[in-house]
């Protein structure tokens, strides 16, 4: 029996906010079967949830619809299926949106999406959102289901791309070194041009960055091919900008993983069998890699609204500096209600320095409170009534905005059971998945 | 000799939660040395060393995570962050530009390694 072919699949957003033309670029630049999006930080779950507040038909990753509006019939006709957990809080309304600018373009996609990663009915007092981070087995049976479209809520970043290999490869949910495989691709593939040189701490020496006088070009994407037995070749389209290389490739496997077994939902991926090789120009093997039964609770992303918060960086120029810091924080200290102060003085400037910016450094004031008002006008009204009342050269690098309110994130766990992973078939058909 | 760590070692950091996550990992640049370099970082990054290395972590409890199929280790700074990205008063509350505050902090390097 001939081996079945890989499965090509590429990201186009590492981050909500990602580059809006990266979409339409995977697609143009080369083939693939499956492209996907990650949309979803810790972070951005606090945004969606504060602008599911506003508005309760919000709650998504609002420039992943104004890409499939751009792209929705370049991928249907080249036959490639799009997954994305751009539905933050609210895949149902996202999918709608889709069919929606669909319908407006006379296109007629299959479009699924997955839910069940919302907790915050089982508990969680205080939080603002609570979001069971799911793996790829909803994705997966999304795509049998024919699907054109996938979207979904909080799965783990790598479950975009496990999920379309569990489709493509049938593989079991016990296939643990398989699924583990898949795992590893898609932790290099999550955060987009960070697998191709972006944030690579060897760009100076390594990376073909191209002339520094002129334009530079883009970073292309990344893509793997995942092959049945769950290795893969980590790649990009070729002739767009970057590198896939062994460094490359292991700063994304060396950082955010917190252990040598790196617990998932689908399945625990050892780290510590991982093997890379550099197989050819922008390619880079992934293979050997073993897995095990995952825990038995699913992880947890809880945000809860933390207070409000304000800052504001003073400059600093020429002489005495350490006691022009010590008078204004003096002054300010006093006038200040927020319930936590901090400042943070910048590296000292050198002495008889040749401009104005080298002789100059920041003093930072940040405040918080548990109510606005301390930290808004109560804050910036204190800051720059100092202009011409405090030390000579007084200048802010922008005056203080109006407060802003932060969250703080904590991780909790949740049993399996009190999770439906639900898969939302095109044709209303519903499915819940172990 | 003292050096950058940077020499021949890259990084990259980032935040989870509270917490900084660090990798550091030696560059695949050609070097014959590469495997005796692995067993030096390896041997150096403690996590004392972390809290001497980089004074702001000195109060921290620091985890380290060795993968020497990849070169590297990957190191947790437990709160540096204080409670979360959007919470942080940290003038870099996502920890992005922490490996290369690592990679330009100096270190004694055996010379057989450059």
């Amino acid at each position: 029996m001939p081996e079945p072919a890989p499965l090509r699949i590429g990201n186009c957003s590492g981050f909500y906010g990602d580059r809006l033309s990266a979409m339409r670029e995977m697609l143009e630049d080369g083939p693939l079967d499956v492209l996907t999006g990650d949309y979803l930080a810790e972070l951005t779950m606090l945004i969606l949830g504060r602008d599911q507040l506003k508005d309760p038909t919000l709650g998504y990753a609002r420039t992943f619809a104004r890409q499939v509006e751009d792209c929705l019939g370049l991928a249907l006709e080249r036959g490639v299926r799009m997954v994305s957990n751009a539905g933050g809080l609210n895949p149902a309304a996202l999918a709608a949106r889709i069919a929606e600018i669909a319908a407006g373009q006379g296109l007629s996609p299959s479009v699924a999406y997955v839910d069940g990663d919302d907790v915050r009915s089982v508990g969680f007092p205080g939080a603002l959102t609570a979001n069971a981070y799911l793996g790829g087995l909803g994705i997966a049976a999304a795509l049998a289901g024919g699907a054109d479209v996938v979207v979904t809520g909080r799965v783990t970043d790598a479950s975009l791309v496990v999920g379309p290999a569990v489709w493509w490869h049938g593989w079991s949910p016990t296939a643990y070194d398989e699924l583990a495989g898949a795992t590893v691709a898609g932790h290099v593939l999550e955060c987009g041009c960070q697998a191709t040189g972006g944030n690579f701490s060897g760009f100076a020496t390594m990376l073909p960055i191209g002339p520094t006088d002129g334009p530079a070009p883009p970073l292309g994407f990344p893509l793997a091919e995942i092959a049945a037995d769950g290795s893969s070749v980590i790649t990009k389209h070729p002739g767009t900008g970057g590198l896939v290389g062994l460094d490359t490739v292991t700063a994304q496997l060396m950082y955010e993983v917190q252990s040598t077994a790196y617990l998932g939902p689908d399945v625990t991926t050892h780290l510590d069998t991982i093997g890379l090789r550099q197989e050819g120009p922008d390619r880079v093997g992934i293979t050997g890699v073993r897995g095990s039964a995952p825990p038995e609770r699913l992880k947890v992303c809880a945000n809860e609204l933390g207070g409000y918060r304000n800052d504001v960086e003073l400059v600093l120029t020429g002489l005495h500096v350490p006691q022009k810091a010590a008078w204004v924080q003096a002054q300010l200290e006093p006038r200040l209600t927020a319930s936590s102060v901090t400042w943070s003085l910048g590296a000292l400037p050198q002495p008889d320095a040749d401009t104005e910016q080298g002789a100059s450094t920041l003093l930072r004031c940040t405040v918080q409170d548990p109510s606005p008002e301390p930290v808004g006008r109560a804050f910036s009204g204190a800051v720059v009534e100092l202009a011409l009342a405090s030390y000579p050269g007084f200048t802010m690098t922008a005056p203080p905005g109006p407060g802003t309110p932060y969250g703080v994130y904590r991780a909790e766990y949740v049993d399996r059971a009190a999770v439906a992973h639900t898969v939302h078939h095109a044709d209303g058909r519903t499915e819940v998945v172990a | 000799m003292r050096a950058p760590l940077g020499t021949f070692v890259l990084a990259r950091s980032g935040d989870k939660g509270g917490d900084a996550n660090l990798g550091l990992w030696v560059a695949h640049d050609g070097s014959p040395r590469y495997a005796d370099r692995v067993t030096w970082l390896l041997a150096l990054v403690t996590p004392d060393f972390v809290r001497a290395f980089l004074p702001e972590a000195r109060t921290l409890e620091v985890e380290t995570f060795a993968l020497p199929n990849l070169g590297g280790l990957n190191v947790v700074l437990g709160g540096l962050l204080g409670r979360g990205v959007a919470a942080s008063t940290r003038f870099d509350p996502q920890a992005k530009g922490l490996g290369e505050w690592a990679r330009s902090r100096y270190v004694e390097i055996p010379e057989v390694l450059l």
